[in-house]
C-alpha cells in the first residue's frame, strides 16, 4: 500500500498530461467533424449525381475500413508511397494526422446521421415554406435545422460517447493519449517499472468525462423538448 | 414493369461504375508501384546508399525512434531522456554536430517508422533478429542479451532448464525474439502484444510463464514491482543489440566509427557503468 500512495502522484501526473492529449483530440475532431459531415450530408444529398455517387463511395470506404487502418494508411502513407513525410516524426506531427484520420472518420458517421436528421422532417414543411415564398436556405434554416438538431441528438450523443474512447485508437501511430501514458507503467517509466494498476486507472479517466458529457448532452435534450 | 427496368438499370451502372472504379484503382496503383520499382532501382545503381547523412544535416537533428525501456531509454525527474542508449546517442548526434530527438513509437511499427521517414533510426535495445536484420541496415552489436524465462517464483524451482519448460503454456510478444524462442524450442504459445502484456498474462494466471529480455526482466520483475511473485529463471539463448537505420542509410557506417572510436576512449564504457550494463558491452 505504502509504494502505491507513494506511486499515486506520480502517475496521475503522468496519466494527466495523456489525458489532455485524449482531450484535445476529441475537441478538434469534433469541431473538424460537425461542419465537414453537414457538408458531406448536403454533398450525399445532392442534385449533381457525380457528386453524389462519389461521396457515396467515400462514405462506404471510410465506414467500411476500420479507423487503425486508417490512421495508419494517413501517417505512413505520404512517406512510404509519395518518399515525403509531410507529417514529421514528433509529437505535433502525429497528433495532426491523428486529428485529419478522426475528422474524417467522423464527419463520415455524423453525415449519415444529419441526413437521417434531415429526412425524419415531413415534406410538407416544405411545401408549406415553398407556398409562403421562402427561399430553399430559409426553409432550412429558420424552419427545419432547430427540429433536425432535437431529432438527432441521441443518436449524436452515442457517437460523442464512443468518440471520447475511440481516441485511444491513435496509440497505433504513437500518439501518446492516456492509455498510452498507463501502459508506460507496465514496462517502466519515471522509476515505477511492472506496475499494472496505472492502465486500469485510465479507465476512471474517460467514465469521469463520459459521464460529464451525458449531463451535459442530457441537458441539451431536455432545452430543446419545448418543441415537439 | 418501367420500375423493374429502372431497377436493373440503375444496378447495372451501380456494378459498372464500381468495376471502373476498381480498374482505375488499379491501373493507378501499378503506376505508383512502377514507380517505386524505377526509384528503387536508380538507387540501386547508385551504390545503394541513402544520402541520411545529408538529411540529418539538412536538419539539424537526428530523430531517434525509442520505447520507455529502462536501463536503455527512460525519463529522468525532469522529463528528459536518459540511459545507456540514450546516452550514446546524444553522444553520436553531437559527434555529427546535430541535436538529438527522441521520439517513442509503436514498437511493432519500427520499420514502417524508419521507411516512412518520421525517424532516423531505431536506437532501443533491439535484439538482432532476423526479422530486424531483413527490415533494416544495422550497425554492429554494442550489447550482449539474452532470453530469459519467468514464471511465479513459487515454481522457480521446478523449471530451471530448458526441457522442464516444455510442458508450460508461454506468452510472448508479437515478433519479438521471445516469439523466435519459443518457436525455435518447440514451445506452446501465445502472442499478446507486448513484453509488459506477457508478464500481466503470467501474473493473472492466463499462461503458465512468458519468455522477455534479460535486460528488461531485471528491472521489470520481483520487489518494488507489480510483479513480486514472478522471478526469471532459464536463459534460452544469447543475442545481441543493435541500432537499425533506413536500407542503404550511410549513417551505419558513421555509428560503426563511432563506437569505435568511443570504445577505445572508454567512454561507452563509463556511460554502461552508469546504467550497470557495462557486463553485457561488446568490444568494438
Amino acid at each position: 500500500m505504502d509504494t502505491f500512495i507513494e506511486q499515486l502522484p506520480i502517475v496521475v501526473h503522468s496519466l494527466n498530461i495523456g489525458f489532455l492529449q485524449t482531450l484535445k483530440l476529441f475537441f478538434v475532431t469534433l469541431i473538424g467533424a460537425l461542419p465537414l459531415g453537414l457538408i458531406i450530408c448536403f454533398g450525399s444529398k445532392s442534385k449533381i449525381a457525380p457528386v453524389r455517387f462519389i461521396l457515396k463511395i467515400f462514405i462506404w470506404i471510410i465506414r467500411g475500413t476500420p479507423l487503425m487502418i486508417q490512421l495508419l494508411i494517413i501517417y505512413y502513407f505520404p512517406g512510404l508511397v509519395l518518399h515525403n513525410p509531410i507529417w514529421g516524426g514528433d509529437e505535433s506531427g502525429r497528433f495532426f494526422a491523428s486529428s485529419v484520420a478522426f475528422i474524417i472518420n467522423y464527419a463520415c458517421y455524423f453525415s449519415e446521421i444529419f441526413r437521417g436528421g434531415i429526412i425524419s422532417i415531413p415534406v410538407g414543411q416544405d411545401e408549406a415554406g415553398l407556398v409562403l415564398g421562402m427561399t430553399r436556405s430559409q426553409i432550412f434554416f429558420k424552419v427545419k435545422l432547430l427540429q433536425m438538431v432535437k431529432r438527432i441528438l441521441p443518436p449524436m450523443s452515442n457517437e460523442i460517447l464512443t468518440l471520447v474512447k475511440d481516441t485511444s485508437l491513435a496509440r497505433i501511430i504513437a500518439l501518446q493519449e492516456v492509455i498510452w501514458a498507463g501502459q508506460a507503467f507496465m514496462k517502466g517509466s519515471q522509476g515505477i517499472s511492472g506496475a499494472i494498476w496505472p492502465l486500469f486507472f485510465t479507465a476512471i479517466y474517460y467514465l469521469i468525462c463520459n459521464g460529464l458529457l451525458t449531463l451535459l448532452l442530457g441537458g441539451l435534450e431536455k432545452k430543446l423538448e419545448y418543441f415537439r | 414493369m418501367f420500375k423493374k427496368f429502372i431497377k436493373v438499370a440503375a444496378a447495372m451502372t451501380m456494378c459498372l461504375c464500381l468495376t471502373a472504379c476498381g480498374a482505375g484503382n488499379g491501373e493507378t496503383s501499378s503506376n505508383e508501384s512502377n514507380d517505386v520499382s524505377v526509384e528503387e532501382s536508380s538507387s540501386d545503381d547508385s551504390a545503394a546508399t541513402v544520402e541520411d547523412m545529408a538529411k540529418i544535416k539538412d536538419n539539424g537533428k537526428l530523430v531517434i525512434g525509442i520505447t520507455d525501456f529502462e536501463p536503455m531509454d527512460y525519463k529522468d525527474d525532469n522529463g528528459d531522456w536518459i540511459g545507456f542508449d540514450a546516452d550514446m546517442a546524444k553522444a553520436f548526434a553531437e559527434s555529427l554536430g546535430v541535436d538529438a530527438e527522441f521520439v517513442e513509437i509503436e514498437w511493432d511499427n519500427k520499420a514502417l517508422e524508419l521507411d516512412s521517414g518520421s525517424i532516423d533510426c531505431v536506437w532501443n535495445g533491439m535484439t538482432l533478429t532476423d526479422e530486424v536484420l531483413s527490415a533494416m541496415d544495422c550497425s554492429n552489436a554494442y550489447c550482449n542479451n539474452s532470453q530469459v524465462v519467468i514464471v511465479p517464483k513459487d515454481k522457480a524451482d521446478d523449471y530451471q532448464t530448458v526441457d522442464s519448460v516444455k510442458e508450460l503454456n508461454f506468452a510472448v510478444e508479437v515478433g519479438s525474439a521471445g516469439a523466435a524462442e519459443a518457436e525455435n524450442n518447440g514451445l506452446n504459445y501465445t502472442e499478446v502484444t507486448s513484453q509488459a502484456n506477457a508478464l500481466m498474462e503470467v501474473a493473472a494466471g492466463t499462461s503458465d510463464a512468458a519468455i522477455i529480455d534479460s535486460l528488461m526482466a531485471a528491472a521489470m520483475v520481483g520487489e518494488g514491482t507489480s510483479y513480486e511473485n514472478l522471478t526469471y529463471t532459464v536463459g534460452l539463448n544469447d543475442e545481441k543489440y543493435g541500432v537499425g537505420f533506413r536500407k542503404g542509410s550511410d549513417l551505419v557506417a558513421a555509428l560503426n566509427d563511432f563506437f569505435k572510436t568511443s570504445y577505445e576512449d572508454g567512454s561507452m564504457t563509463k556511460i554502461a557503468e552508469t546504467y550497470g550494463v557495462q557486463a553485457a558491452l561488446i568490444e568494438q
